[in-house]
C-alpha cells in the first residue's frame, strides 16, 4: 500500500505531486493504480537491446510525462536524459542510464 | 450574465481532454473538472470523432501531440482546415520547445507543459483561450453582414480607423458603391436574385482587396463601402469585373455605380469622406452603365462656397448686402450720344467674401428659385431710383430690371409690378422689363401671353442676349417686344473677326425687319463703337461709355447730359 510517507522516502516530490492533485491526497496515491504491472521500463530496455531507437525514444518520452506528472523525482530524472539523447538518436551506451532507471523502478513496485 | 460569460466562471463548459496516457488524462480531468466537464479520448483518431461528434457545444480541446493511431498535429491540421472546427482553440500539452512553436502555427491557441504546471496556472491558461475564442466569435458574428460575408458598417468604420492610426502614411482612397435602381431588380427578378447580385458584387470585391489592406463593408442595401490604398486601375479592375456581372443573372440588366475619392484627405471625418465618395456616385444617377466617378476636391469647395450663399441670401436681403448699379445706355444715332435708360445690375457686397460676382450667384439662385426674391428686391430698388432721379433731376432715365424665367409663371407679376409703379408713382412707359431670348423658346406661349399683357399695360420689354438662343424666325415675327439686346458675346470679336461682324449686321438687318431697335452691350472700344455706329445700331452699352455706377456716382452722368441738352 503506497502512503506519501513512502513515497517520501523514496525521494519523490510529493509537495509539489500533492500540489498538482490539488492537494487531494487520495486522488494522487490512486494515480498510481495505474502503475502496477507497468511494463514499459521493460519494454525501454528491449527496445534499446534491440537498437530501435525510435520505439526506445516514444516509451522513454510517455514515461517521461508520467513520472514528471507524479513528481516521480528519482525516476523522472533519469528518463529525463535518457529521452534527450533519443530524440537526438544518439549512439552511446544506454547501459548505465538504463540500469540507473530499472533499479528506480524496482525500488517504487516495491511501494506499490 | 455578462460578467459571469467574460471570465468564464460559473458557466460550465465542455473540454476535451486528449492524451494516450491515463494517468495524464486522469490527472488533467480532475483538475479540468474542478470547472468543466471533462470528455476523453486517448488518440487523435478517437479525438477527432469525439470533437465532431461535440462540436456545437465543445469549448476546448487539451491535446497531446506524441500518440498511437494519430498524433496531435494531425488533429490540429484537420480542425485547421475545417471551418466549423476551426472556431474551437487548442491547448496543445507538451514538452518540447520545438513543438510549441510548430502547435502555434498549426493554430493551438496556447501550450501547457509537461509536467504540467500548478492546476491553477492550467485552469487560468484554460479560461483565458475560451475567454478569447467565444470574444472572438461574439465579434465575428456582430461584425459580419451575413449575406455577403463584408463587415456590416460599425465595425467597417472601427477597422477603417485603426488603419488609419496604424497606418497614418499610407494613402487610401474611399469607396461607394451601388446598384442602379437596386429595388426595382428585386421587384421584378425577386429577392433571391438581388441577394445573389449582392454576394456576386462581394465575391468581386474580396477578390479587389486580396493581399491588401483594404477593407469592405456592406452599408445598407446595395450600397458597398470599399476602404484601400489608393491605385489607378478601378476602371481595369473593379469596375470591369463589375461590368462582367451583367449578363450572368438571367434577364436581369445590372449597372454598377462607383463613386471614388481617390487619396482621402484623412483631416476629414471618415464617415464625410464616405459622403464625398457618394456625393461622386450620385453624379451619375440617370447614368444607366456601369460607370465610375471621382470626387474632385475643387468641385466639392465650389458646391459648399454656393451652399453657404444660399444660406446667406435671406441676411444679405434683410442687410441690404445686395447694392444695385446702373450702366447707362446711350443712344447713338444722333449728333452726340444721348443718355437714354440705364440697366439696374446687382452686386452683392459679402461681409466675409467681398464683392461677389452676380456671375458667380445668380445662376446658382436661378437653380433653386431665390433668384425671383432677388429680382423683386430690384425692381422695387430701380423703381425707387427712377422716382428719386425724376424728382431730383426733373427727368426719368428709365432702368430696365431681369425678369426671370420663374417670375414669368408667378401668377402675382402683373399684380406686383403694379403695385411697384404705384407706389413710386411711376408709369409702366418709366419702367423697361429685359427677358431672356432662351426663354422665350423654352416656354414661348406661355410668355408670349405674358409679354403681351405686360405691353398692354404699358411696359417696354426688351429681349436679351438676342443671338445665345434658338428663336426662330418664324417665332420671332409673332413676338411683342420692344427691343432686341444683341448677345455680348456677338460684339466681343466684331472689330476682330469679319464673320461676327456679319452675325451683328444680320441681326440688325432682321431687328429692323420687325421694327424694332437694337441695343448692344459689352461695348468696350472706339472701334467697337464706331462698327456698331456704323451698321445702324441704335443704343449701346458697355465701358466704352462707362462701367456700371452706384446711384450717386451716376449722378454725374445725369447732371452732364442735362448741361449738354442745355448748351
Amino acid at each position: 500500500m503506497i502512503t506519501l510517507d513512502s513515497l517520501k522516502a523514496y525521494g519523490a516530490n510529493v509537495e509539489e505531486g500533492l500540489h498538482r492533485c490539488m492537494n487531494m491526497e487520495a486522488f494522487y496515491l490512486k494515480l498510481f493504480d495505474s502503475l502496477k504491472g507497468d511494463t514499459r521500463v521493460d519494454d525501454l530496455q528491449a527496445a534499446l537491446a534491440e537498437k530501435n531507437l525510435d520505439k526506445a525514444f516514444e516509451i522513454a518520452h510517455a514515461l517521461k510525462g508520467i513520472y514528471g506528472n507524479l513528481s516521480l523525482t528519482p525516476l523522472y530524472e533519469p528518463v529525463q536524459e535518457i529521452t534527450e539523447l533519443l530524440r537526438a538518436r544518439t549512439d552511446t551506451d544506454y547501459g548505465p542510464l538504463m540500469a540507473q532507471i530499472l533499479e528506480q523502478k524496482q525500488k517504487l513496485d516495491a511501494l506499490l | 450574465m455578462q460578467e459571469i460569460f467574460r471570465h468564464g466562471q460559473g458557466l460550465r463548459r465542455k473540454v476535451l481532454v486528449v492524451d494516450d496516457e491515463l494517468i495524464n488524462r486522469q490527472l488533467l480531468g480532475m483538475i479540468v473538472g474542478q470547472e468543466h466537464d471533462v470528455i476523453y479520448a486517448e488518440n487523435g483518431r478517437e479525438a477527432l470523432r469525439q470533437i465532431r461528434k461535440h462540436q456545437e457545444t465543445l469549448s476546448l480541446v487539451l491535446l497531446d501531440l506524441l500518440m498511437p493511431e494519430m498524433d496531435g498535429y494531425e488533429v490540429l491540421r484537420t480542425m485547421q482546415a475545417d471551418a466549423e472546427l476551426r472556431r474551437i482553440p487548442i491547448i496543445v500539452l507538451t514538452s518540447e520547445k520545438d513543438a510549441e512553436v510548430e502547435s502555434l502555427h498549426l493554430g493551438a491557441s496556447d501550450f501547457i507543459p509537461k509536467p504540467y504546471d500548478m492546476p491553477e496556472v492550467i485552469m487560468a491558461r484554460i479560461d483565458r483561450s475560451i475567454e478569447l475564442a467565444e470574444d472572438k466569435m461574439t465579434i465575428r458574428e456582430a461584425e459580419d453582414d451575413p449575406l455577403t460575408g463584408l463587415y456590416n458598417k460599425d465595425f467597417f468604420l472601427h477597422y477603417a480607423r485603426q488603419h488609419d492610426r496604424y497606418e497614418p502614411e499610407t494613402p487610401m482612397d474611399a469607396i461607394v458603391l451601388n446598384v442602379n435602381r437596386f429595388h426595382l431588380i428585386n421587384e421584378l427578378y425577386g429577392r433571391s436574385l438581388g441577394d445573389g447580385l449582392l454576394r456576386t458584387m462581394a465575391e468581386k470585391i474580396h477578390l479587389l482587396l486580396n493581399g491588401t489592406s483594404g477593407l469592405a463593408c456592406r452599408s445598407d442595401s446595395d450600397t458597398f463601402y470599399l476602404y484601400l490604398p489608393h491605385r489607378e486601375d478601378y476602371e481595369s479592375t473593379l469596375m470591369s469585373s463589375l461590368a462582367a456581372i451583367d449578363g450572368t443573372l438571367g434577364h436581369a440588366k445590372i449597372t454598377i455605380r462607383a463613386g471614388v475619392y481617390p487619396n482621402a484627405d484623412k483631416s476629414v471625418d471618415l464617415e464625410q469622406r464616405f459622403d464625398r465618395a457618394n456625393l461622386a456616385c450620385s453624379r451619375l444617377r440617370g447614368n444607366y452603365l456601369t460607370a465610375c466617378a471621382y470626387y474632385d476636391t475643387r468641385l466639392h469647395d465650389q458646391e459648399l462656397y454656393a451652399e453657404r450663399l444660399i444660406g446667406d441670401v435671406d441676411t444679405a436681403l434683410n442687410e441690404k448686402q445686395f447694392k444695385v448699379f446702373y450702366q447707362p445706355k446711350y443712344r447713338i444715332q444722333g449728333d452726340r450720344p444721348v443718355l437714354a435708360s440705364a440697366e439696374a445690375l446687382i452686386r452683392w457686397f459679402h461681409p466675409v467674401h467681398g464683392m461677389i460676382s452676380p456671375g458667380v450667384f445668380i445662376p446658382l439662385f436661378e437653380e433653386n428659385g431665390l433668384i425671383s426674391r432677388l429680382d423683386h428686391y430690384v425692381w422695387q430698388e430701380a423703381a425707387a431710383q427712377i422716382r428719386r432721379w425724376k424728382d431730383q433731376y426733373g427727368l426719368t432715365i428709365p432702368v430696365s430690371v431681369n425678369v426671370s424665367r420663374v417670375d414669368i409663371f408667378d401668377p402675382n407679376l402683373e399684380q406686383e409690378l403694379r403695385e411697384i409703379m404705384l407706389v413710386n408713382r411711376l408709369s409702366p412707359e418709366e419702367y423697361l422689363l429685359e427677358i431672356t431670348e432662351s426663354a422665350y423658346t423654352d416656354h414661348s406661349s406661355q410668355i408670349i401671353d405674358t409679354v403681351a399683357r405686360l405691353r398692354e399695360m404699358g411696359f417696354r420689354v426688351e429681349m436679351d442676349d438676342f443671338g445665345s438662343g434658338y428663336s426662330s424666325l418664324n417665332m420671332l415675327t409673332s413676338l411683342p417686344i420692344d427691343a432686341l439686346k444683341l448677345d455680348m458675346g456677338f460684339i466681343r470679336n466684331i472689330a476682330k473677326t469679319e464673320k461676327d461682324f456679319r452675325m451683328v449686321e444680320l441681326m440688325l438687318d432682321i431687328a429692323r425687319f420687325l421694327s424694332v431697335p437694337v441695343i448692344a452691350e459689352g461695348v468696350e472700344t472706339e472701334e467697337q463703337y464706331q462698327l456698331l455706329k456704323g451698321a445702324g445700331c441704335d443704343i449701346i452699352q458697355g465701358y466704352y461709355f462707362s462701367k456700371p455706377l452706384p446711384p450717386e456716382e451716376f449722378n454725374r452722368l445725369i447732371e452732364k447730359e442735362l448741361s449738354e441738352r442745355n448748351s
